[in-house]
């Protein structure tokens, strides 16, 4: 659906992007994940067709993107942009008309979109009376007026509450269950595990990897297994791998359960006390910190 | 560009700092002032006053709009909201009118209601009301077209209001518009006569009169439609930069 060619852009002496190619099925959630700097903002930026002036190609459906595509696109920008002196529906319409509704289809698609925001009661009052979750909520809803093909969200769940998180994850799977493309990008990797297909690693303004996540985790991530209790990190190197973590230790071994089963046997016969022991699966933040050595907070 | 216009008009509606600043402190100036420079003074004198102040207060109070208007690109530029609406079918071009034309009917609403002031409390003429709102359209066009350029222009809120005061206030001064235009110096009768400010002045004094000779207006006319234009040709060419700031 979108193809992303050799993309390159500049903000005068600083590479912001740099020779990014990806490809992008249809119906598919795609992360885009990266520290903050790495270029996410600027490729959506470019996908959205805001920024214009870049090297390289994005196809959409096999044709350039450019304006006359920008009916199927909807842009979920990072900041909050809404017009806060009016209410929930004249922010909706508002988005509607730019993209054509009117009449009764608006009103329909209004309701709609106030019914899946989660925000149907709320649609007469203020923006400025919101909280911030239901603002970004409300900042989702004017992306999809148009029911676009293409959605693309930029942080969309920066500084909510857990409530409105799992209202907007909610909205997102809806989104996919109706046969959306979403682009998601994120710093939080733990949303793009549970939300995405595909997902691929910005660092830098470069593609470090991509793909699908499960085939990643499967690739780069290692099993660890954490141990805490009385027992030091040179007897649990026999076994693998160690690293401190919280108070114990992380253990990296290709056969984590045959590993568990040794430490078991160990501790039993060496009478050591385990506070905790457990097999830890594999999360995307273990293939970036794998890809670039670096955590994603760092 | 409906769209827009509407949402905008909307929340200008509920400005009331907005309302104070282009009604109720251009009437609160202009009575102030007709009693001090009317105190002691016959009939005639009197008359002659209010006939110069009531439209140089127009002209002078319509080019504060310029403030609201840096106020709304800035917030626009600044908050996102420009690049948001880049990401839409909505044009340029249609964005900016969409901001735009709100800011005329304010103006243009502004200046009929300030010479209804003048004519209900001071019972000054209105001559050739016909004429009157050509020229009312055409300074509308001039001041909202210079505060757009303005708006594209300026990186500061802070710096579009002193813009703005300088534009205002010595456009007032220079234009003739707080004293008779013959009793000013000659080198500040040479510079006021390339401001709009004074063209439009004068125009209004005639036409209030009664008085409006054919030539004088279409000449005021095309003075206030160049500089208009010129106003818009700048922001044109500053929209891209404009945009390129919102985007980051």
């Amino acid at each position: 659906m979108l193809t992303i060619r050799n993309v390159t852009k500049h903000y005068d002496s600083i590479e912001a992007v740099k020779d990014v190619s990806i490809s992008i099925p249809e119906g598919v959630c795609y992360g885009l994940v990266g520290p903050n700097g790495a270029g996410k903002s600027t490729l959506i930026k470019m996908i959205a067709t805001i920024i214009r002036d870049y090297k390289g190609s994005i196809q959409f459906n096999e044709k350039k993107l450019n304006s006359t595509l920008k009916n199927k696109l909807g842009y979920v920008p990072q900041d909050i942009i809404l017009e806060e002196e009016i209410n929930a529906i004249g922010n909706l319409n508002l988005f509607g008309r730019i993209y054509g509704l009117k009449g009764s289809q608006l009103e329909l698609r209004t309701r709609e979109v106030l019914e899946l925001i989660g925000l149907r009661d709320r649609g007469k009052d203020k923006v400025i009376t919101f909280s911030g979750g239901m603002k970004r909520r409300l900042n989702i809803g004017c992306a999809i007026m148009h029911n676009p093909d293409l959605i693309i969200m930029d942080e969309p769940t920066v500084g909510i509450d857990p409530q409105s998180r799992k209202y907007i994850f909610q909205m997102i799977e809806e989104l996919k269950s109706a046969g959306c493309t979403i682009i998601y990008a994120s710093h939080y990797m733990e949303e793009v595990e549970k939300l995405c297909d595909y997902v691929a690693f910005l660092d830098r303004g470069q593609i470090v990897e991509n793909g699908a996540v499960g085939k990643l985790l499967q690739q780069y991530a290692v099993p660890s297994i954490y141990i805490k209790g009385n027992i030091s990190q040179d007897k649990l190197e026999q076994y693998g791998t160690v690293s401190a973590k919280k108070d114990g230790f992380l253990l990296y071994t290709k056969e984590p359960l045959a590993a568990m089963g040794k430490i078991i046997a160990y501790c039993q016969e060496n009478s050591v006390d385990v506070e905790r022991l457990e097999l830890v699966r594999p999360r995307l933040e273990d293939v970036f910190f794998k890809l670039t050595g670096s955590n994603l907070r760092d | 560009m409906i769209a827009i216009f509407k949402v905008e008009l909307k929340k200008h509606a509920q400005d009331k700092g907005l309302f104070f600043w282009m009604l109720g402190l251009p009437i609160l100036f202009t009575i102030i002032f007709i009693a001090i420079f009317t105190a002691n003074t016959d009939a005639a004198m009197r008359q002659e006053v209010i006939l110069s102040i009531i439209p140089g207060y127009v002209v002078m109070f319509v080019f504060f709009i310029m403030i609201s208007m840096v106020q709304v690109f800035i917030k626009d530029r600044d908050k996102g909201t420009t690049s948001r609406l880049a990401s839409t079918p909505l044009s340029s071009f249609h964005y900016l009118l969409g901001k735009w034309l709100p800011f005329m009917c304010i103006v243009l609403i502004q200046i009929i209601v300030l010479f209804l002031f003048g004519r209900l409390v001071y019972d000054v003429p209105l001559g050739e009301p016909i004429t009157l709102l050509i020229l009312s359209l055409f300074i509308t066009f001039t001041v909202t077209a210079i505060g757009l350029a303005m708006s594209l222009t300026v990186n500061t809120e802070n710096m579009g209001i002193a813009i703005t005061q300088i534009i205002a206030l010595g456009g007032a001064m220079l234009g003739g518009l707080w004293v008779p235009f013959e009793m000013m110096p000659d080198f500040m009768q040479t510079i006021g006569r390339f401001l709009p400010q004074y063209w439009a002045h004068q125009s209004f004094q005639d036409a209030m009169a009664g008085t409006t000779e054919l030539t004088e207006l279409i000449k005021t006319l095309a003075i206030l439609f160049a500089v208009g234009l010129a106003a818009i040709i700048t922001a044109m060419i500053r929209y891209p930069s404009f945009l390129r700031k919102s985007v980051g």
